[in-house]
């Protein structure tokens, strides 16, 4: 009985990425604006594993989403050659990315998590920029020329395969990939994990007296958002466009996008990525077509608005409106 | 000849690294008095950049005329900022503030694009050069290390000699004695705010005597990184220790290019760039309070 | 054998001593006040018994292990609870969620799951009258509630050893009463040792103190039973314009 009521707030958060899914699946012309919400949902939903949760920003996380599609460029490309391989070759790719995300993301938690508030964001500001360079000063994985493995994937899979792979089977994925986010968001919450990151925070110091390994509950969050991002990398950008540039992976502005969803819809709530993600890609999509180029420029003050005026994001003040109610039982 | 080289190279490090620090002294003001992280650091730069551009471009006004102009701009910009949001997360978690800048910095680069577009421009100010035997430097660079230097003096005397200054300085001691002596802490914290972006506005104005061609609106987000570089290399509160981390920086970047360049096989400009985020990892991981400062 | 043991302990904050060559012995179960003026150093005394600082010199035992640069997130678990000074609710948490905390990282943290340490903060709510609270955020708390809220997530802990940094500030003298009555019976049942810090001779806390501990400029100058502490001469002339409170 006890353990029903527990996954409760999921219902929703599954209810709309099916309907997404449906929309796209049944609608005319609809697959791409529902692929591209699945994108910004899921974003916030990795990205909100760590910035939600812990209360600490990391401003090179596109770093781990580039990586991710690293990981599966270099299974394409480098086990082309092995055909019984098939489909298995994604398979891998995919937990490539996992591995090179995660080795990533303790590589830098082990400096940066060390450091409190600000001297984090600060170690964080260039992985991105640090690792795009890293990429092409030394020339690993072909450098500043980065790879294209649309050949390859035609070679190993066939053409038929590699086109539903890359205009169906990846937003599949992202779909997949943001599900389980907010899944293992749930999960966290509603485990030890969850009231250990609450209380850091909320105040380190204090969590610390309160027999709290504030340190492992950091790296623990920073190490799931990481491989999240990996792995949404390998698909909406190694499967949906199977190439991979240096400067593209690791633009900055995936980052700025994480954080507007997030904020918007409220951080360290669950269902906060998903409306945020929502929101952030409609009115993305309306503004390309009316302002292109300058969604940023609406969104910026919007966040400056909600930082300063209702910091708890749309969620976040659903959340406390509907507190003891029939319905805030689905809300979390 | 490769000593002559890297001779050469540091020299132009010493005179670039003089505005990097000028160019920090901002971001340590700020950190020092407010506790605020300015991540759209860069984006105040790049914002210096093309008041140089449009005064130069459109009024042909020489770039010397332009600092002023600059730090005013900056001034504005400041207070506008610290009234409109700085102000009201003061008191809030740091994740607000980092956010908040954060979110300034992007409106300002949208603003310029939506003003100047996102093409890469440049101006040319041709004022001669000098020969230096090892290597030749353009008076325009010259200028801009000597305007920097002079710029760090004066904000050194006007912290020793003036009333405002040294409330600023009581309040970097302890804000609570400060408020109990009767210093308008809220004054203090606007002021050195707005003095901090008029710094960083202004500094915008020398570096782009450093890149031909390199003003964009998105220029930004490199400073931000090497001014954090700089920042924790001289101790992130302290100004002086900044302008120091400057010209320390200033040679590293082009002492380690003139050595990448001698290594086959690959980008020493693009090397230069991971080295700076690795010394930043470096310096956060053994002394995050800074190398310079003596505490 | 003594709980908790402090040899010659020297904690410095640049030039200032803060906490000077300070030793003493705290049994278990047992009830003492350590009293002294603001800057004495008892709450820099606190932070070096539960982690937060390290000192310079000396030693901090407890339960016979040696903890002096033990990490803080490693304490509690050993047995040492505290409140502070200034109350520091987990604000977006309700106040069952905090206390629950209390419960899954303090001693029997290891056996204790998330649905059981909740029940375990069902129980601590009940007895310290919390129940009217139980859900909402501690940071919309009253400072008295959030208080009550610190030493019931203290509590949850199940400690050897809690700490009190002036937990009776603030409160109503009849508050002040029913709490350490509280406290005193909960310490009783369940053996533990309480240390609370004051900064005025509070009669509620000290009367029922078994030894008195008294600070003054970061040394200890007092360690006596009670009775004996209060007719000191030395403590006198450390309150002089400060006559014990009533």
């Amino acid at each position: 009985m006890k353990q029903i009521p527990k996954y409760l707030p999921l219902v929703p958060v599954f209810a709309a990425y099916g309907v997404l899914f449906l929309m796209g699946e049944n609608m005319e012309g609809m697959w791409q604006l529902m692929s591209m919400l699945l994108f910004y949902c899921a974003l916030g939903q990795a990205f909100n594993v760590f910035l939600g949760m812990t209360g600490y920003v990391d401003f090179g996380y596109v770093a781990f989403m580039g990586v991710g599609t690293y990981g599966m460029a270099l299974s394409i490309t480098r086990l082309v050659q092995y055909e019984f391989l098939g489909v298995w070759i994604i398979v891998i790719g995919f937990a490539l990315a996992m591995v090179m995300s995660t080795l990533l993301s303790m590589a830098v938690g082990a400096v940066a998590l060390r450091l409190r508030g600000a001297y984090f964001a600060i170690a964080t500001i260039g992985v991105n920029e640090g690792f795009r360079f890293l990429i092409e000063g030394a020339r690993i994985w072909n450098g500043s020329e980065g790879m294209i493995f649309t050949a390859d994937l035609n070679k190993i899979l066939g053409r038929d395969t590699a086109a539903a792979l890359s205009t169906y089977w990846a937003d599949v994925m992202v779909l997949v990939i943001a599900a389980l986010a907010a899944f293992v968001t749930l999960v966290y919450m509603r485990s030890k994990i969850g009231y250990a990151l609450t209380a850091l925070r909320e105040d380190e110091d204090a969590a610390k007296v309160m027999g709290i390994n504030v340190t492992k509950f950091k790296i623990i969050a920073f190490i799931t958002s990481a491989c999240f991002a990996g792995l949404l990398g390998a698909t909406a950008w190694a499967l949906k466009t199977p190439y991979v540039f240096p400067p593209e992976v690791f633009e900055i502005h995936y980052t700025i996008e994480a954080i507007i969803i997030v904020m918007l819809g409220g951080a360290g709530t669950l269902l906060g990525p998903l409306v945020g993600g929502l929101v952030y890609g409609i009115a993305q999509y309306y503004l390309s077509i009316f302002l292109p180029g300058f969604q940023l420029l609406i969104f910026a003050p919007i966040i400056l608005v909600i930082i300063v005026v209702f910091p708890e994001g749309i969620v976040g003040m659903l959340k406390t409106r509907t507190r003891g109610s029939g319905l805030g039982r689905f809300i979390m | 000849m490769f000593f002559e080289q890297l001779g050469g190279n540091l020299i132009q490090g010493v005179v670039l690294g003089a505005v990097y620090g000028m160019a920090t002294m901002g971001l340590s003001l700020i950190f020092g008095v407010l506790k605020v992280v300015n991540v759209g650091h860069g984006a105040f730069i790049m914002v210096g950049a093309f008041v140089t551009l449009f005064l130069f471009s459109s009024l042909g006004i020489s770039p010397l005329f332009a600092v002023p102009v600059a730090f005013g701009v900056g001034m504005g910009l400041g207070l506008i900022f610290y009234y409109t949001t700085i102000r009201k997360l003061i008191k809030a978690p740091e994740l607000a503030t980092l956010l908040a800048t954060f979110s300034i910095g992007v409106l300002l680069e949208e603003l310029i694009k939506l003003i100047f577009g996102s093409e890469f421009r440049g101006y040319n100010w041709v004022v001669g050069k000098i020969d230096l035997g090892i290597t030749v430097l353009p008076l325009s660079k010259l200028y801009a290390g000597i305007g920097s230097i002079l710029i760090a003096v004066l904000l050194f005397l006007w912290f020793k000699k003036t009333r405002a200054g040294s409330a600023i300085r009581s309040v970097v001691e302890d804000s609570e004695g400060a408020q109990v002596c009767g210093i308008n802490v809220g004054g203090a914290y606007a002021l050195s705010f707005a003095l901090g972006i008029g710094l960083t506005v202004a500094s915008g104005v020398l570096l782009t005597m450093f890149i031909p061609v390199g003003i964009n609106p998105y220029m930004g987000g490199g400073y931000t990184l090497k001014a954090f570089v700089i920042a924790v290399l001289g101790g992130l509160a302290s100004p002086y220790g900044a302008f120091f981390g400057g010209l320390v920086f200033g040679l590293i970047e082009n002492g380690s290019y003139t050595l990448f360049a001698y290594i086959p096989g690959v980008e020493p400009f693009a090397l230069t760039r991971f080295l700076s985020f690795v010394i930043l990892l470096v310096i956060l991981l053994i002394r995050p309070t800074g190398i310079l400062s003596a505490k | 054998m003594a709980l908790l043991k402090l040899d010659n302990v020297t904690k410095r904050f640049g030039g200032l001593v803060a906490v000077n060559q300070v030793s003493l012995e705290i049994d278990e179960g047992e009830f003492v006040g350590i009293v002294g003026p603001n800057g004495s150093g008892k709450t820099t005394l606190f932070n070096v018994i539960s982690g937060v600082f390290f000192p310079e010199e000396g030693t901090v035992r407890f339960d016979g292990m040696d903890i002096t640069r033990l990490a803080p997130f490693k304490r509690a678990p050993l047995g040492i609870g505290r409140t502070f000074q200034i109350p520091r609710p987990f604000g977006s948490a309700t106040v069952r969620e905090n206390i629950a905390v209390g419960a899954m990282f303090g001693t029997q943290g290891h056996a204790l799951n998330v649905d059981r340490s909740l029940d375990v903060a069902d129980q601590i709510i009940e007895r310290v009258n919390l129940r009217a609270h139980r859900d909402k955020p501690a940071g919309g708390l009253t400072p008295v509630e959030k208080k009550l809220m610190e030493i019931a997530r203290a509590l949850a802990m199940k400690p050897k050893l809690l700490l009190m940094d002036e937990a009776m500030a603030g409160m109503h003298p009849n508050d002040i009463d029913q709490m350490v009555a509280f406290i005193k019976r909960v310490a009783d049942e369940e053996n533990i040792a309480i240390v609370a810090m004051v900064e005025h001779i509070m009669r509620a806390v000290v009367g029922l103190a078994e030894k008195v501990i008294v600070l003054h400029q970061g040394a200890k100058i007092v360690d006596a039973p009670t009775k004996e502490a209060l007719e000191d001469p030395k403590v006198i002339e450390v309150y002089l314009g400060h006559p014990p409170e009533e």
